[in-house]
Protein backbone atom coordinates (compact mmCIF):
# COMPACT_ATOMS: atom_id res chain seq x y z
CA UNK A 1 0.00 0.00 0.00
CA UNK A 2 2.89 2.54 -0.18
CA UNK A 3 4.53 3.30 -2.46
CA UNK A 4 7.66 1.58 -2.81
CA UNK A 5 9.05 1.57 -6.03
CA UNK A 6 8.00 -2.04 -7.35
CA UNK A 7 9.35 -2.28 -10.30
CA UNK A 8 12.34 -0.14 -9.37
CA UNK A 9 13.44 -2.96 -6.80
CA UNK A 10 12.77 -5.79 -9.18
CA UNK A 11 15.10 -4.20 -11.88
CA UNK A 12 17.93 -3.32 -9.46
CA UNK A 13 17.99 -6.81 -8.01
CA UNK A 14 17.55 -8.26 -11.30
CA UNK A 15 20.92 -6.36 -12.44
CA UNK A 16 22.97 -7.36 -9.57
CA UNK A 17 21.78 -11.01 -9.53
CA UNK A 18 22.37 -11.51 -13.25
CA UNK A 19 25.93 -9.86 -12.59
CA UNK A 20 26.71 -12.35 -9.69
CA UNK A 21 25.42 -15.03 -11.53
CA UNK A 22 27.63 -14.84 -14.31
CA UNK A 23 30.94 -14.01 -12.00
CA UNK A 24 29.98 -16.55 -9.60
CA UNK A 25 29.48 -19.01 -13.40
CA UNK A 26 32.65 -17.77 -14.61
CA UNK A 27 34.89 -18.75 -11.82
CA UNK A 28 33.68 -21.99 -11.35
CA UNK A 29 34.71 -22.12 -15.14
CA UNK A 30 38.20 -20.45 -14.99
CA UNK A 31 38.86 -23.43 -12.21
CA UNK A 32 37.53 -26.48 -14.08
CA UNK A 33 37.65 -25.25 -17.77
CA UNK A 34 40.80 -25.02 -19.01
CA UNK A 35 40.12 -23.24 -22.54
CA UNK A 36 38.29 -20.39 -20.37
CA UNK A 37 40.82 -19.84 -18.78
CA UNK A 38 43.19 -19.60 -22.08
CA UNK A 39 40.39 -16.93 -23.60
CA UNK A 40 39.77 -15.06 -20.00
CA UNK A 41 43.64 -14.14 -19.99
CA UNK A 42 43.85 -13.21 -23.41
CA UNK A 43 40.43 -10.88 -23.03
CA UNK A 44 40.96 -9.63 -19.12
CA UNK A 45 44.78 -8.87 -20.21
CA UNK A 46 43.88 -6.40 -23.20
CA UNK A 47 40.87 -4.71 -21.22
CA UNK A 48 43.57 -4.23 -18.30
CA UNK A 49 46.00 -2.98 -20.93
CA UNK A 50 43.24 -1.08 -22.13
CA UNK A 51 42.95 0.83 -18.93
CA UNK A 52 47.19 0.66 -17.98
CA UNK A 53 47.18 3.02 -21.15
CA UNK A 54 43.97 4.91 -20.28
CA UNK A 55 46.07 5.66 -16.80
CA UNK A 56 49.53 6.57 -18.42
CA UNK A 57 47.58 9.32 -20.63
CA UNK A 58 45.98 10.86 -17.91
CA UNK A 59 48.65 11.86 -15.74
CA UNK A 60 48.50 15.55 -14.53
CA UNK A 61 51.20 17.85 -16.07
CA UNK A 62 53.07 18.76 -13.32
CA UNK A 63 53.38 16.13 -11.05
CA UNK A 64 53.54 12.33 -10.96
CA UNK A 65 50.18 10.09 -10.68
CA UNK A 66 46.84 9.96 -13.11
CA UNK A 67 43.34 11.99 -12.53
CA UNK A 68 41.48 9.68 -13.77
CA UNK A 69 41.78 8.22 -9.78
CA UNK A 70 39.79 10.85 -8.76
CA UNK A 71 37.31 10.55 -11.31
CA UNK A 72 36.58 6.75 -10.07
CA UNK A 73 36.40 8.01 -6.77
CA UNK A 74 34.14 10.81 -7.78
CA UNK A 75 31.90 7.89 -9.48
CA UNK A 76 31.69 5.20 -6.87
CA UNK A 77 30.86 8.14 -4.48
CA UNK A 78 28.12 8.57 -7.01
CA UNK A 79 26.59 5.10 -7.24
CA UNK A 80 27.09 5.16 -3.34
CA UNK A 81 24.53 8.32 -3.30
CA UNK A 82 22.10 6.10 -5.33
CA UNK A 83 22.14 3.72 -3.40
CA UNK A 84 21.32 5.45 -0.11
CA UNK A 85 18.51 6.79 -1.93
CA UNK A 86 17.19 3.82 -3.46
CA UNK A 87 17.15 2.77 0.26
CA UNK A 88 15.23 5.67 1.38
CA UNK A 89 12.41 5.26 -0.72
CA UNK A 90 11.70 2.13 0.51
CA UNK A 91 8.24 2.04 2.35
CA UNK A 92 7.48 5.65 1.86
CA UNK A 93 4.11 7.73 1.36
CA UNK A 94 3.05 7.98 4.73
CA UNK A 95 1.37 11.29 4.65
CA UNK A 96 -0.10 12.86 8.12
CA UNK A 97 -3.26 14.93 6.44
CA UNK A 98 -6.70 12.82 5.75
CA UNK A 99 -8.66 15.53 4.03
CA UNK A 100 -6.80 18.50 3.02
CA UNK A 101 -9.22 20.96 0.98
CA UNK A 102 -10.54 24.71 0.56
CA UNK A 103 -13.01 26.21 2.99
CA UNK A 104 -15.94 26.93 0.69
CA UNK A 105 -17.14 29.20 3.28
CA UNK A 106 -16.67 33.11 4.22
CA UNK A 107 -13.70 32.67 6.25
CA UNK A 108 -10.36 32.30 4.32
CA UNK A 109 -8.15 29.25 4.64
CA UNK A 110 -7.70 25.31 4.19
CA UNK A 111 -8.92 22.80 6.25
CA UNK A 112 -7.02 19.78 7.10
CA UNK A 113 -8.11 16.52 9.07
CA UNK A 114 -5.29 14.98 10.58
CA UNK A 115 -4.85 10.63 10.14
CA UNK A 116 -4.61 11.00 13.67
CA UNK A 117 -8.88 11.66 14.23
CA UNK A 118 -9.43 8.17 12.23
CA UNK A 119 -6.50 6.24 14.02
CA UNK A 120 -7.88 7.60 17.54
CA UNK A 121 -11.54 7.28 16.92
CA UNK A 122 -11.33 3.28 15.56
CA UNK A 123 -8.78 2.64 18.49
CA UNK A 124 -11.14 3.64 20.60
CA UNK A 125 -14.15 1.95 18.92
CA UNK A 126 -12.20 -1.03 18.58
CA UNK A 127 -10.45 -1.01 22.12
CA UNK A 128 -12.53 -2.95 24.41
CA UNK A 129 -13.04 -6.33 21.91
CA UNK A 130 -11.64 -9.24 23.30
CA UNK A 131 -11.36 -10.72 20.47
CA UNK A 132 -8.97 -8.42 18.49
CA UNK A 133 -5.06 -8.40 19.83
CA UNK A 134 -4.11 -5.41 18.13
CA UNK A 135 -4.86 -2.52 15.99
CA UNK A 136 -2.97 -0.01 13.84
CA UNK A 137 -4.06 2.94 11.77
CA UNK A 138 -2.19 4.85 9.30
CA UNK A 139 -2.97 6.66 6.49
CA UNK A 140 -0.87 6.80 2.98
CA UNK A 141 -0.98 8.88 -0.02
CA UNK A 142 -1.59 6.57 -3.40
CA UNK A 143 -1.14 9.06 -6.24
CA UNK A 144 -2.10 12.32 -4.51
CA UNK A 145 -4.93 10.84 -2.87
CA UNK A 146 -5.01 10.00 0.78
CA UNK A 147 -6.45 6.35 1.94
CA UNK A 148 -6.64 4.69 5.08
CA UNK A 149 -5.01 1.67 6.08
CA UNK A 150 -6.41 -0.33 8.87
CA UNK A 151 -4.48 -3.12 10.24
CA UNK A 152 -6.19 -6.07 12.60
CA UNK A 153 -4.59 -8.35 14.41
CA UNK A 154 -7.47 -10.58 15.72
CA UNK A 155 -6.90 -13.58 18.08
CA UNK A 156 -6.72 -17.02 16.66
CA UNK A 157 -10.28 -18.95 15.78
CA UNK A 158 -12.03 -15.32 14.82
CA UNK A 159 -13.98 -15.37 11.93
CA UNK A 160 -12.37 -12.65 9.25
CA UNK A 161 -15.43 -11.99 7.45
CA UNK A 162 -17.88 -10.49 10.46
CA UNK A 163 -14.57 -9.10 11.71
CA UNK A 164 -14.12 -7.02 8.30
CA UNK A 165 -18.08 -6.48 8.49
CA UNK A 166 -17.78 -4.98 11.51
CA UNK A 167 -15.01 -2.87 11.10
CA UNK A 168 -16.31 -1.60 7.56
CA UNK A 169 -19.29 -0.43 9.87
CA UNK A 170 -16.73 1.20 11.83
CA UNK A 171 -15.73 2.61 8.60
CA UNK A 172 -18.62 4.14 7.46
CA UNK A 173 -19.57 5.64 10.89
CA UNK A 174 -16.08 7.26 10.33
CA UNK A 175 -17.10 8.64 6.34
CA UNK A 176 -20.17 10.68 8.28
CA UNK A 177 -18.10 12.16 10.58
CA UNK A 178 -15.37 13.00 8.25
CA UNK A 179 -17.93 13.92 5.42
CA UNK A 180 -15.60 12.12 2.93
CA UNK A 181 -15.44 8.71 1.72
CA UNK A 182 -11.51 7.93 1.64
CA UNK A 183 -9.83 4.80 -0.35
CA UNK A 184 -9.98 1.92 3.00
CA UNK A 185 -7.88 -0.83 3.06
CA UNK A 186 -8.68 -3.36 6.28
CA UNK A 187 -5.93 -5.63 6.37
CA UNK A 188 -6.62 -8.45 8.96
CA UNK A 189 -3.47 -10.68 9.96
CA UNK A 190 -1.77 -12.58 12.58
CA UNK A 191 1.09 -11.75 14.46
CA UNK A 192 3.48 -13.21 17.45
CA UNK A 193 0.43 -11.93 19.83
CA UNK A 194 -2.66 -13.76 17.89
CA UNK A 195 -0.08 -16.84 17.51
CA UNK A 196 0.84 -17.15 20.91
CA UNK A 197 -1.79 -15.59 22.92
CA UNK A 198 -4.75 -17.77 24.17
CA UNK A 199 -7.37 -18.59 21.33
CA UNK A 200 -10.92 -16.78 21.24
CA UNK A 201 -13.48 -19.13 22.82
CA UNK A 202 -16.37 -16.94 23.21
CA UNK A 203 -17.46 -15.62 19.32
CA UNK B 1 9.61 -19.53 -3.16
CA UNK B 2 7.08 -20.97 -0.45
CA UNK B 3 7.01 -20.76 3.15
CA UNK B 4 5.09 -22.90 5.55
CA UNK B 5 4.15 -22.11 9.23
CA UNK B 6 2.61 -24.65 11.43
CA UNK B 7 1.85 -24.40 15.40
CA UNK B 8 0.58 -27.11 17.64
CA UNK B 9 -3.47 -26.95 17.64
CA UNK B 10 -4.16 -24.66 14.78
CA UNK B 11 -1.63 -24.10 12.00
CA UNK B 12 -1.35 -22.41 8.66
CA UNK B 13 0.83 -22.31 5.85
CA UNK B 14 0.67 -21.11 2.50
CA UNK B 15 2.81 -21.19 -0.77
CA UNK B 16 2.45 -19.54 -3.93
CA UNK B 17 0.42 -21.60 -6.33
CA UNK B 18 0.07 -21.13 -10.27
CA UNK B 19 -1.52 -17.53 -10.93
CA UNK B 20 -5.49 -17.94 -11.63
CA UNK B 21 -5.49 -15.82 -14.18
CA UNK B 22 -8.89 -14.35 -15.16
CA UNK B 23 -11.95 -12.67 -12.44
CA UNK B 24 -11.15 -9.73 -10.93
CA UNK B 25 -10.39 -9.07 -7.70
CA UNK B 26 -13.33 -8.43 -4.81
CA UNK B 27 -13.84 -5.34 -3.17
CA UNK B 28 -12.78 -2.76 -5.27
CA UNK B 29 -14.58 0.57 -3.88
CA UNK B 30 -12.56 3.23 -5.37
CA UNK B 31 -10.64 3.80 -7.93
CA UNK B 32 -7.30 2.81 -7.33
CA UNK B 33 -8.24 0.06 -4.90
CA UNK B 34 -7.45 -2.62 -7.26
CA UNK B 35 -3.45 -1.28 -7.63
CA UNK B 36 -3.94 -1.23 -3.87
CA UNK B 37 -4.99 -4.89 -3.27
CA UNK B 38 -2.44 -6.24 -6.36
CA UNK B 39 -0.24 -4.38 -3.80
CA UNK B 40 -0.90 -6.03 -1.02
CA UNK B 41 -1.11 -9.33 -1.89
CA UNK B 42 2.65 -9.20 -3.68
CA UNK B 43 5.84 -8.71 -1.93
CA UNK B 44 7.02 -5.27 -2.62
CA UNK B 45 11.25 -7.17 -1.92
CA UNK B 46 12.02 -4.20 0.12
CA UNK B 47 13.91 -6.00 2.32
CA UNK B 48 16.10 -7.87 -0.25
CA UNK B 49 16.22 -4.61 -2.24
CA UNK B 50 18.11 -2.91 1.26
CA UNK B 51 20.46 -5.98 1.59
CA UNK B 52 21.24 -5.61 -2.37
CA UNK B 53 22.08 -2.30 -1.62
CA UNK B 54 23.74 -2.62 1.09
CA UNK B 55 26.26 -4.78 -0.59
CA UNK B 56 27.38 -2.70 -3.68
CA UNK B 57 27.65 -0.35 -0.68
CA UNK B 58 29.97 -2.06 1.16
CA UNK B 59 31.81 -3.02 -2.31
CA UNK B 60 31.59 0.66 -3.74
CA UNK B 61 32.85 1.79 0.13
CA UNK B 62 35.94 -0.67 0.09
CA UNK B 63 36.77 0.22 -3.84
CA UNK B 64 36.41 3.95 -2.52
CA UNK B 65 39.02 3.88 0.20
CA UNK B 66 41.50 2.18 -2.09
CA UNK B 67 40.75 4.35 -5.00
CA UNK B 68 41.22 7.10 -2.86
CA UNK B 69 44.16 6.12 -1.24
CA UNK B 70 45.60 5.61 -4.29
CA UNK B 71 44.71 9.00 -5.49
CA UNK B 72 46.18 10.67 -2.72
CA UNK B 73 49.79 8.71 -3.50
CA UNK B 74 49.53 7.13 0.09
CA UNK B 75 50.16 3.09 0.48
CA UNK B 76 47.37 0.98 -0.23
CA UNK B 77 45.11 -0.37 2.93
CA UNK B 78 44.93 -4.21 1.57
CA UNK B 79 45.61 -4.28 -2.01
CA UNK B 80 45.82 -1.32 -4.18
CA UNK B 81 43.99 -1.46 -6.95
CA UNK B 82 46.36 -2.30 -9.78
CA UNK B 83 47.74 -5.19 -8.02
CA UNK B 84 43.85 -6.38 -7.79
CA UNK B 85 43.32 -6.39 -11.43
CA UNK B 86 46.74 -8.37 -12.30
CA UNK B 87 45.77 -10.60 -10.10
CA UNK B 88 42.00 -11.11 -11.72
CA UNK B 89 43.65 -10.93 -14.97
CA UNK B 90 46.01 -13.68 -14.13
CA UNK B 91 43.02 -15.80 -12.36
CA UNK B 92 43.53 -19.56 -12.49
CA UNK B 93 46.88 -19.45 -11.28
CA UNK B 94 47.56 -17.87 -7.76
CA UNK B 95 44.90 -19.54 -6.01
CA UNK B 96 43.77 -23.44 -4.95
CA UNK B 97 41.20 -24.99 -7.52
CA UNK B 98 38.94 -25.77 -5.03
CA UNK B 99 38.81 -22.41 -3.92
CA UNK B 100 37.93 -20.88 -6.39
CA UNK B 101 34.99 -23.61 -7.27
CA UNK B 102 33.88 -22.95 -3.88
CA UNK B 103 34.01 -18.97 -4.61
CA UNK B 104 32.22 -19.19 -7.79
CA UNK B 105 29.66 -21.20 -6.43
CA UNK B 106 28.48 -19.31 -3.39
CA UNK B 107 28.55 -16.19 -5.83
CA UNK B 108 26.50 -17.55 -8.39
CA UNK B 109 24.17 -18.53 -5.40
CA UNK B 110 23.75 -15.65 -4.09
CA UNK B 111 22.92 -13.95 -7.45
CA UNK B 112 20.14 -16.76 -8.12
CA UNK B 113 18.89 -15.72 -5.26
CA UNK B 114 18.76 -12.13 -6.26
CA UNK B 115 17.40 -13.09 -9.70
CA UNK B 116 15.08 -15.50 -8.61
CA UNK B 117 14.01 -12.66 -6.26
CA UNK B 118 13.57 -9.92 -9.03
CA UNK B 119 11.41 -12.72 -11.54
CA UNK B 120 9.36 -14.84 -9.14
CA UNK B 121 6.02 -13.00 -8.72
CA UNK B 122 6.30 -13.06 -4.69
CA UNK B 123 2.56 -13.79 -4.18
CA UNK B 124 1.70 -13.24 -0.25
CA UNK B 125 0.06 -15.86 1.71
CA UNK B 126 -3.21 -13.43 1.43
CA UNK B 127 -6.91 -13.92 -0.05
CA UNK B 128 -9.18 -11.07 -0.86
CA UNK B 129 -12.81 -11.13 1.13
CA UNK B 130 -15.80 -9.37 -0.35
CA UNK B 131 -17.20 -5.83 1.07
CA UNK B 132 -18.90 -3.10 0.20
CA UNK B 133 -17.12 -0.74 1.64
CA UNK B 134 -13.49 -1.52 1.97
CA UNK B 135 -10.74 -3.29 0.51
CA UNK B 136 -10.17 -6.29 2.88
CA UNK B 137 -7.07 -8.40 2.49
CA UNK B 138 -6.48 -11.17 4.91
CA UNK B 139 -3.46 -13.26 5.87
CA UNK B 140 -3.83 -17.11 5.35
CA UNK B 141 -3.55 -17.70 9.02
CA UNK B 142 -6.08 -16.05 10.01
CA UNK B 143 -8.59 -18.31 7.99
CA UNK B 144 -6.62 -21.31 8.67
CA UNK B 145 -7.38 -20.08 12.54
CA UNK B 146 -11.31 -19.38 11.69
CA UNK B 147 -11.49 -22.57 9.54
CA UNK B 148 -9.58 -24.73 12.16
CA UNK B 149 -12.05 -23.62 14.79
CA UNK B 150 -14.80 -24.32 13.02
CA UNK B 151 -13.76 -28.23 12.54
CA UNK B 152 -13.12 -28.40 15.80
CA UNK B 153 -16.59 -28.15 16.56
CA UNK B 154 -18.05 -29.87 14.38
CA UNK B 155 -15.75 -32.96 15.05
CA UNK B 156 -16.37 -32.44 19.02
CA UNK B 157 -12.25 -32.85 19.19
CA UNK B 158 -9.73 -30.22 20.95
CA UNK B 159 -7.88 -27.75 19.60
CA UNK B 160 -4.65 -29.64 19.53
CA UNK B 161 -6.67 -32.27 17.42
CA UNK B 162 -7.47 -30.20 14.68
CA UNK B 163 -4.85 -28.62 12.07
CA UNK B 164 -5.57 -26.67 9.05
CA UNK B 165 -3.46 -25.74 6.23
CA UNK B 166 -4.43 -23.12 3.82
CA UNK B 167 -3.06 -22.38 0.39
CA UNK B 168 -3.50 -19.94 -2.24
CA UNK B 169 -6.24 -22.85 -4.06
CA UNK B 170 -6.75 -25.44 -1.06
CA UNK B 171 -7.65 -25.88 1.98
CA UNK B 172 -6.19 -29.03 3.87
CA UNK B 173 -8.02 -30.10 7.34
CA UNK B 174 -6.18 -32.59 9.13
CA UNK B 175 -7.94 -34.37 12.23
CA UNK B 176 -6.90 -36.71 14.60
CA UNK B 177 -10.06 -38.24 15.96
CA UNK B 178 -10.36 -39.37 19.74
CA UNK B 179 -9.85 -43.04 19.91
CA UNK B 180 -13.03 -45.15 20.35
CA UNK B 181 -14.70 -42.34 19.19
CA UNK B 182 -16.50 -42.12 15.68
CA UNK B 183 -15.97 -39.12 13.64
CA UNK B 184 -17.97 -38.39 10.69
CA UNK B 185 -15.94 -36.42 7.87
CA UNK B 186 -18.55 -35.87 6.02
CA UNK B 187 -20.29 -33.60 8.81
CA UNK B 188 -16.55 -31.91 9.46
CA UNK B 189 -16.31 -31.59 5.53
CA UNK B 190 -19.47 -29.97 5.38
CA UNK B 191 -19.02 -27.07 8.30
CA UNK B 192 -15.67 -26.09 6.88
CA UNK B 193 -17.03 -25.56 3.59
CA UNK B 194 -19.91 -23.62 4.71
CA UNK B 195 -17.84 -21.53 6.56
CA UNK B 196 -15.33 -21.05 3.34
CA UNK B 197 -18.62 -20.24 1.38
CA UNK B 198 -20.06 -17.85 4.52
CA UNK B 199 -16.49 -16.26 4.26
CA UNK B 200 -15.92 -16.10 0.10
CA UNK B 201 -12.17 -15.25 0.20
CA UNK B 202 -10.87 -14.41 -3.44
CA UNK B 203 -9.13 -16.85 -4.94
CA UNK B 204 -11.81 -19.60 -3.62
CA UNK B 205 -9.92 -22.50 -2.02
CA UNK B 206 -11.22 -26.29 -2.34
CA UNK B 207 -11.49 -27.88 0.73
CA UNK B 208 -9.68 -31.47 1.33
CA UNK B 209 -10.06 -33.58 4.46
CA UNK B 210 -7.85 -36.09 5.93
CA UNK B 211 -8.90 -37.94 9.10
CA UNK B 212 -5.38 -39.51 10.44
CA UNK B 213 -6.26 -43.28 10.83
CA UNK B 214 -4.30 -43.58 14.68
CA UNK B 215 -6.12 -41.84 17.20
CA UNK B 216 -5.38 -39.80 20.00
CA UNK B 217 -5.74 -41.61 23.20
CA UNK B 218 -7.94 -39.80 26.68
CA UNK B 219 -8.06 -36.87 24.88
Amino acid sequence: MNNTPRVLNRILIGILGVTLLAFGVLLVLLATVPAVGVWWHEWAGSVLNFWLDLFERTQFPRRQGSWLWLVICFVLVVVLGLMVAWIAQQGKGRTSLLVAEEDPGDAPGNVGIGHGVAEQALRAALADRPDLAGVTVAAYEIKGEPSLRIWVEPRQGVAPHALAAEVSSLVEALDAVIGKRTPVLIHIGSGARSRFGRAERVR
Amino acid sequence: MSQDTQNAGLGSGAHDADAVPGSAPLGSGAAGMDRILKRETHSSRAVVSVIAAALVMAVCGYALLETAVQAIGQPPWLVDPQTAAERVVALPAGIGPLLLVVTGAVIAMVGLFFFLNAVLPGRRARHLLPDRRAAVVVDDEVIAAALARRARLAANVSQEQVMVVVSRNRVMVNVRPTSGVPLRPDAVLDAVRHELQEMGPWPMPEVRIQVSTAGVVGA
